[in-house]
């Protein structure tokens, strides 16, 4: 614990002592980094240092002589540092060179706070152990990643998108305060272990309101306006801190909250699933219909915190069933997906990043090429498109197996929780290979073919510094994939201190990981052959090469290669009635038709439908409303003479 | 009963009455000196009032300095440097702002026996008092033009807060929190409006609160 708190300082001395040497930039980013850096690594081993104690370790203080701050750190805790510690100096490496433009030092300077207290309000949030200490690091954390969000605040766009995120990560605060409210109010104690001796009805509504909370944080699917809006908006290198670690920061409330209230109900399981295989379906879904890099793979965030929570919801399951196979595999696959989709969305982000940095171009349809020109981008780019698809031998498969395998186990269950869990599959299953047509569709069509615009200048290969994070990202996925069980133990490690084993049977996976070590190294060493095979076979024969969506043409021409929206547009529209696709065309009419166009654009029912029921509405009044702002300062203080008065005679 | 706390009191409502009353705002600013000093000490003349540690006495006296000094001598500052015309230009007149003022105790008398606080004797009176000073700060933001006058109807309404601390709590607490904000609060809020004072006199050779409407959207 001890060891956690100097990383604490560290991570926070990071963004302080950089501020008043910004006039040597070069210097205040390497300090920034270095003492992030060094603040990580501390912090890393005060989790490994106490990784195999039994005891949970606490601390707490009094800030302001009335409120009370107790952190715990306890196992779960430590599933979710583990990825904030490992990812945030990779992130501050890449962006070492990706904010290498011309901006008043004043403004990286606050940019380089807000990231520290942003990574520092993440670990407070995991640490906390009461009603202060949550609330305090959870608005801390907001307000961080608010500032981090509007670092190009000159631009309108990106000033809308922070409001609109600062809106939901409010609304999102408001209810889970609420829910600590009630939670205090049957308990009477600000400390988190006793808020399991509420009753049934509070814990339920508690727990309702938490999951609005925690689920607009975490981008569950109709909550998850923001992050489309967000993501784009934000630099590279946040967008990758926060899809990779911010949100999880959602599912780690919510986990904690189940676990604190101990209620087996089975309706929290059902209810979490079902939001889970929504947001998972849908949000791939959106992504394949979207067109800019960013927001793309902002709504396969959604995707994939919708796998994390499919996996949750059949741990959860499986506690109300008293299945301790299906409790183990539901939540290590879950936990270990959330370090997982931290490793390759930060990596995805990181590539996204490079590519715009570098092409001054979000627009699938227009990039293209891109492989030749950036190899480490490109090949890094497509270890991370491999991973988030789910395919072997990389982690992605990892988590995503054991997750169906805790479905499996459900399938055995009575009554209807047997066809939640066969949906379960289902979803999986679509999400999977959904998932991995929109890779290809990216990978295909930004790294592969010609560039379909002519370049003012050649691309080069994006900076060293963030070549070398997006490789170290890729060797995690790997090494993930064909080391899986230390990693596996390690997220079934986060229930040691939350879930009493059960008697009888000592290892809830068996000998699972190891077979699946196994397997993933089998399926690289087939893959090798292979492409040694044809290697060989095809060694003396002349093999001629067509550009990529030549389609068999001798001089094809880039405009006919694919695009984005016609190689998804069947996928998309198989999803009609929940995603709305708009078309602009003008149909060819006549023999010799002119000039004619075509566009589509994907509009999300969520945000439609926001907009529709409580926007609209609240406009009006407003609207109506008006006449009382009418800028006299005399008639204003009249109104709060008159609610004083009211509120001292009447009540 | 305690005479002390009685006569301090009552020239406090005094002053209020004579704050609505008065057409110069240098007399103003000087009524405002003599009420600061009087807040400030009536606190000490309260009969459960415990005896005083180190700190309680550099807090009264730093108290008594921003109250009765400080802030009275930055508003005679503004007043002469802004130069404004040295009427108060009020929208409810002079007369009808008193008979407001008689009805006010009348009301805060009526509000101290409503709340139904248990008070003893110098607190029910003190509450009354206080709230008097609260609505008459209030009215005098409401009833004047003049942005030096919200500054002062303020500063009244900071007194009238910090009576009602005064008359709730018993000063039976050890740490002086809940004052020291107050008093911060107001230094910093009259500093502010000096500034805003100054530089809307700049921009419109005017400091009537009318002319501020036109920056609204």
């Amino acid at each position: 614990m001890e060891l956690v708190l100097t990383a604490l300082g560290l991570i926070l001395a990071g963004g302080l002592v950089p501020l008043p040497m910004q006039r040597w930039s070069t210097g205040a980013r390497a300090t920034h980094i270095a003492l992030l850096a060094a603040g990580c690594l501390t912090g890393m081993i005060g989790l490994f240092l106490t990784w195999n104690q039994e005891a949970i370790s606490a601390f707490s203080c009094t800030w302001l002589q009335v409120l009370p701050l107790a952190l715990a750190l306890d196992s779960l805790t430590a599933v979710f540092l583990l990825p904030v510690f490992l990812l945030a100096p990779i992130v501050a490496l890449y962006g070492y060179q990706y904010l290498d433009r011309d901006v008043s030092p004043w403004q990286t300077g606050a940019h380089q706070l807000c990231f520290s207290l942003l990574i520092a309000a993440m670990v407070l949030v995991t640490l906390a152990d009461n009603l202060f200490a949550f609330a305090l690091a959870w608005e801390l954390m907001s307000l961080a990643s608010y500032l981090l969000v509007l670092y190009d605040h000159e631009h309108e766009e990106s000033r809308r998108a922070a409001t609109l995120y600062l809106l939901f990560t409010q609304a999102g605060a408001l209810m889970i305060f609420a829910a600590f409210g009630l939670l205090f109010q049957a308990t009477g104690s600000f400390t988190f272990a006793q808020w399991g001796q509420a009753p049934h009805a509070v814990k339920l509504t508690a727990f309702f309101l938490a999951l609005v909370g925690f689920g607009s944080k975490a981008g569950v699917m109709p909550l998850h306006i923001w992050l489309p809006h967000a993501h784009p908006a934000a630099p590279s290198h946040v967008s990758a801190l926060m899809s990779g670690v911010m949100i999880k920061m959602g599912v780690y409330g919510l986990l904690r909250l189940y676990f604190l209230l101990d209620e087996p109900a089975p309706v929290l399981a059902r209810t979490v699933l079902g939001l889970g295989m929504i947001s998972g379906v849908l949000g791939v879904a959106y992504a394949l219909g979207k067109h800019d890099i960013k927001r793309l793979l902002a709504y396969h965030s959604i995707e994939n915190i919708g796998i994390i929570l499919i996996g949750c919801g059949l741990g959860m399951l499986g506690i109300a069933s008293h299945n301790p196979a299906m409790t183990a595999f539901g939540f290590a696959g879950g936990l270990l997906h959330v370090l997982n989709h931290a490793l390759f969305k930060s990596l995805l982000f990181m590539g996204a990043g490079a590519i715009i940095q570098k092409t001054g171009c979000r627009h699938l349809d227009q990039l293209g090429g891109l492989m030749r020109r950036m190899p480490v981008t490109g090949r890094t780019f497509l270890t991370g498109s491999v991973a988030i698809a789910g395919l072997p031998p990389l982690n992605g498969f990892v988590s995503e197996l054991l997750i169906y395998c805790a479905a499996f186990q459900g399938v055995r269950l009575q009554g209807p929780d047997a066809l939640l869990a066969m949906a379960a599959i289902l979803a999986l299953a679509l999400i999977g290979g959904l998932a991995s047509a929109c890779f290809t569709k990216v990978v295909g069509i930004v790294f592969l073919g010609e560039p379909r615009r002519p370049l003012s200048s050649p691309i080069a290969e994006s900076g060293l510094s963030m070549r070398a994070a997006m490789i170290v990202l890729a060797l995690a996925c790997v090494l993930i994939g064909l080391w899986p069980e230390p990693f596996i133990r390690m997220a079934l490690h986060g229930l040691r201190d939350l879930v009493a084993p059960a008697a009888g049977s000592p290892d809830p996976l068996g000998s699972l990981p190891e077979n699946l070590a196994l397997a993933t190294r089998m399926f690289l060493a087939v893959f090798l052959l292979l492409a040694a095979c044809r290697h060989l076979v095809y060694r003396n024969k002349p093999v001629t090469q067509g550009a990529t969506w030549g389609c068999g043409f001798t001089r094809p021409t880039a405009r006919i290669q694919y695009t984005g929206t016609s190689y998804a547009r069947e996928v998309v529209e198989f999803h009609q009635p929940f995603v709305k696709i708009r078309t602009v065309h003008k149909p060819i009419t006549k023999i010799f038709p002119g000039l004619t166009h075509y566009a589509s654009t994907v509009e999300d029912r969520a945000e439609i439908g926001l907009h529709r029921l409580l926007v609209a509405p609240i406009l009006r009044v407003a609207d109506k409303l008006r006449w009382i702002q009418h800028g006299h300062i005399q008639l204003y203080i009249g109104y709060i003479v008159l609610t004083i008065a009211v509120l001292l005679l009447v009540v | 009963m305690n005479t002390g706390i009685d006569v301090v009191l009552v020239v406090i409502l005094l002053s209020v009455l004579l704050s609505l009353a008065s057409s110069r705002m240098m007399a103003l600013v000087k009524i405002m000196a003599l009420q600061g000093a009087m807040v400030s000490i009536a606190p000490l003349l309260l009969d459960e009032h415990s005896p005083l540690s180190n700190e309680g006495i550099l807090f009264f006296q730093l108290m008594f300095l921003i109250k009765a000094a400080l802030i009275p001598g930055l508003l005679y500052l503004a007043v002469t440097k802004v130069a404004i015309k040295r009427e108060v230009e009020p929208i409810v007149g002079y007369h009808a702002s008193l008979v407001v003022g008689l009805g006010l105790i009348l009301l805060s008398a009526y509000i101290t026996h409503h709340l139904g606080i248990s008070l003893t004797g110098d607190a029910a009176l003190l509450l009354i008092a206080a709230i008097t000073t609260l609505g008459g700060g209030l009215f005098l933001m409401m009833s004047r033009t003049k942005a030096i006058t919200q500054v002062i109807g303020y500063l009244m309404l900071e007194n009238g807060i910090y009576l009602v601390g005064t008359a709730l709590t018993g000063q039976s607490h050890s740490i002086y929190l809940v004052e020291f904000g107050v008093l911060l609060d107001l230094l910093v809020g009259v500093m502010i409006m000096g500034i805003i004072l100054h530089n809307i006199n700049r921009t419109f050779d005017d400091v009537d609160t009318a002319y501020l409407g036109q920056l609204k959207d």
